[in-house]
C-alpha cells in the first residue's frame, strides 16, 4: 500500500481563473524521497498543502497511510505528516528552543514525562541538544530551521514535507538541513522536498515536475535531468554537469547521452584525458 | 557590550563597479551596507560616499541627498508597494522629493521601461501583478529616486530559477547600460562569478579579503577554512585538477572551463 495515494485531484481556488491542480494522480512508496519541482505557480505548494489537509479538494481523493484526508480524519492525518516551511522566523512560537519543540506536543496532549523525553530526543536528532534553553533570537537561520524540524519530529510523523525549507538559509545552514534530510531518509521516513535547488532535487529517489497544475514528469533524477530542454522550457535550472556537457558538445566533444552527476562527469573526463 | 558589529573596516568601491559582498549571516555585511547611505553612522572612522563624508558627528539632515543617491533593494522589496496603481507607486518617491506631478510621472515611465514593465502594467494595481513583476515595480520605485548606486541585499530570495535569472540580467543591464554602481550581497557564489568584477569577503565584522572573483575563488583551501563555497565551475575545476588536469587562469563559467578542457582531451574529445 502506498503511504501517499493521490487520485485524480483537482483544486480550484475561488478567486483564480484556472485550477491550481488539475487531475493529479500520484503514489508514494513508504520510505521514498520525492522532490517536487516546478516554477512559482506550478502547483507544488498546493499539492504539498493538500497532502496535509490544508487545502480543500475540488475533486478527487487523497489517502495518507490509508487514511482519507478529509475533515473527519484531519487530525489523524496531521499526526502522520509533518511540514517544515520556508521562513524559520515565522515558525517559532516558544520562548526557548525546548518550549518551541514541546508546543506541538502540548496540542496532542502527550503526558508530561513522555513530552520531556520526546523533546530531548528530537533536539538530539537535529543536533541541537545543547540549545534547549536558548532563545530563538540567538540562533542562526539554519539552527532555527533545525528546531522547526525537531518540532515536527517530536510528533513522530511518517512523512516530512519540506516546503522550500532551505531557500532562505545561507550555504552552511542549507548544508545542515540537507544532511538532516538524508539522515531522516536513511531512518526510513518518507521525505517530500519542494525545491528550486536542482542539486537538492538530485538527492531524491524520484523527481516530480509540475507545470500548470499538472504532473508532467515523474522519474528518477537521472532521467529528468537528461531532458535539459524540458527543464529550461519549464522555467527550471539545469544541473551544472549537464550545462558543462552542453558546453563541451558545442566544442565538438562527443558526450554521453545519459545524465552524469558531477562525480560521474569527473570520472568520464579523466578517462578521456590525453596522456601526452 | 558585545563585540563591535564592524571593526577596523577599510575598503574602496570604485565608481561604476559591480561589487559583491560575501560572508556568513552575522558577518557584518548588512551593517556595512547600512553605512553606505547613512542609515547607520560609524562609531569611529569615516567613509566617503559619492563625495559625501560621513563621520560619527554627521547630522542626518546632511545626508538627505545621499539617501537618494544610494538606492537600497532589500529582500522582498515588493512588501513596500502600497499605491493604487503601479505608476503612482513608482512616482511616489520623486513626488516626495519635490518633483511636480508631471515630472514624477515622466520619471516613473522612464524607470518602468528600464525594468521591463509594460505600459499596460502601469495602470494596474501593484497587487494584481505576478511575484516577479511586483519585484520589478518595487525596484522601479527605487530607481525613480535616480540613484547613482544600487545596493542589492539578497535580491533574488524567493524567486524561482527563471525569475532569478531575469532579475540578475536586469541588474547586469542597469550596470552596463545605465552605468549604475552595483553592490550585491549574496550567498550565491555563481552569481558572484557570473556578474561581479570585485569581491569583498567579510567575517566577524572585518574585511578578510578583497579582489577580483578570479583572485578570491582561486584559493579553494582558504575559502573552505572560512566556510565559504566555490562557484560550481571553480569546484569542478578543482576536482578535475586532482585528476591531473590543469587550468590557468581559473575558469569561472562552464564555457571557460570547456575551452580549457578540450585541448587536454585525447584528440580534442572528438572520437570514441
Amino acid at each position: 500500500m502506498p503511504v501517499i495515494d493521490v487520485r485524480d485531484v483537482t483544486v480550484q481556488y475561488r478567486d483564480e481563473d484556472r485550477p491550481a491542480l488539475q487531475h493529479v494522480s500520484l503514489q508514494v512508496t513508504r520510505g521514498e524521497w520525492i522532490a517536487l519541482i516546478g516554477h512559482n505557480g506550478s502547483g507544488k505548494s498546493t499539492l504539498a498543502r493538500a497532502l496535509d489537509g490544508l487545502v480543500p479538494l475540488t475533486a478527487g481523493a487523497i489517502h495518507v497511510a490509508g487514511i482519507p484526508v478529509d475533515e473527519e480524519h484531519i487530525w489523524d492525518v496531521r499526526r502522520r505528516v509533518g511540514m517544515v516551511f520556508q521562513n524559520p522566523d515565522n515558525q517559532f512560537v516558544g520562548a526557548d528552543v525546548a518550549g518551541d519543540v514541546a508546543f506541538s506536543l502540548e496540542n496532542q496532549e502527550v503526558p508530561r514525562e513522555e513530552m520531556h523525553q520526546r523533546v530531548a530526543a528530537a533536539l538530539k536528532a537535529v543536533g541541537m541538544a545543547g540549545y534547549a534553553n536558548h532563545a530563538p533570537s540567538r540562533l542562526s537561520g539554519g539552527q532555527k530551521q533545525r528546531v522547526a524540524i525537531a518540532g515536527v519530529l517530536a510528533l513522530r510523523p511518517e512523512i516530512v514535507i519540506f516546503d522550500e525549507a532551505t531557500s532562505m538559509l545561507d550555504p552552511a545552514g542549507r548544508d545542515d538541513v540537507v544532511t538532516l534530510m538524508r539522515t531522516l531518509h536513511e531512518q526510513g521516513l518518507t521525505i517530500i522536498t519542494i525545491t528550486h535547488d536542482i542539486d537538492e532535487a538530485g538527492l531524491a529517489d524520484r523527481v516530480i515536475m509540475l507545470d500548470n497544475g499538472r504532473v508532467v514528469t515523474a522519474a528518477p533524477p537521472a532521467t529528468v535531468f537528461a531532458q535539459e530542454d524540458t527543464l529550461v522550457a519549464r522555467g527550471l535550472d539545469v544541473p551544472y554537469s549537464a550545462r558543462l556537457k552542453q558546453a563541451l558538445a558545442a566544442r565538438g566533444v562527443r558526450v554521453p547521452k545519459e545524465y552524469l552527476t558531477n562525480e560521474g562527469m569527473v570520472n568520464w573526463l579523466s578517462q578521456l584525458k590525453s596522456t601526452i | 557590550m558585545a563585540a563591535p558589529a564592524l571593526q577596523d573596516v577599510s575598503l574602496r568601491i570604485e565608481d561604476g563597479s559591480y561589487t559583491a559582498i560575501i560572508g556568513h549571516t552575522g558577518s557584518g555585511k548588512s551593517t556595512l551596507l547600512q553605512h553606505f547611505n547613512g542609515l547607520l553612522k560609524p562609531t569611529s572612522g569615516q567613509l566617503t560616499v559619492n563625495g559625501v563624508t560621513i563621520t560619527p558627528a554627521t547630522k542626518n539632515k546632511e545626508l538627505s541627498d545621499l539617501r537618494h543617491q544610494v538606492g537600497f533593494v532589500f529582500q522582498f522589496p515588493e512588501a513596500q508597494l502600497f499605491e493604487e496603481t503601479v505608476l503612482k507607486d513608482i512616482a511616489f518617491a520623486p513626488r516626495n522629493f519635490g518633483k511636480s506631478a508631471a515630472e514624477a510621472e515622466q520619471i516613473a515611465r522612464k524607470v518602468a521601461a528600464m525594468v521591463g514593465l509594460s505600459e499596460t502594467t502601469l495602470t494596474q494595481s501593484p497587487f494584481d501583478l505576478s511575484g516577479g513583476q511586483m519585484r520589478r515595480a518595487a525596484i522601479a520605485g527605487i530607481l525613480a529616486m535616480e540613484p547613482h548606486t544600487l545596493i542589492l541585499d539578497e535580491p533574488t530570495a524567493g524567486l524561482d530559477p527563471q525569475g532569478r535569472r531575469s532579475m540578475m540580467n536586469l541588474f547586469a543591464r542597469l550596470h552596463r547600460e545605465y552605468l549604475l554602481t552595483i553592490i550585491l550581497v549574496t550567498h550565491q557564489m555563481d552569481d558572484v562569478a557570473d556578474y561581479a568584477d570585485h569581491v569583498v569577503v567579510m567575517e566577524h565584522g572585518q574585511v578578510l579579503q578583497t579582489g577580483t572573483p578570479r583572485q578570491v575563488f582561486a584559493d579553494a583551501k582558504w575559502l573552505r577554512e572560512h566556510h565559504l563555497r566555490l562557484p560550481q565551475t571553480a569546484a569542478m575545476a578543482e576536482q578535475l585538477a586532482a585528476r591531473g588536469f590543469s587550468f590557468d587562469p581559473l575558469p569561472l563559467t562552464e564555457h571557460e572551463l570547456a575551452d580549457q578542457l578540450v585541448p587536454q582531451l585525447q584528440g580534442g574529445g572528438r572520437h570514441d
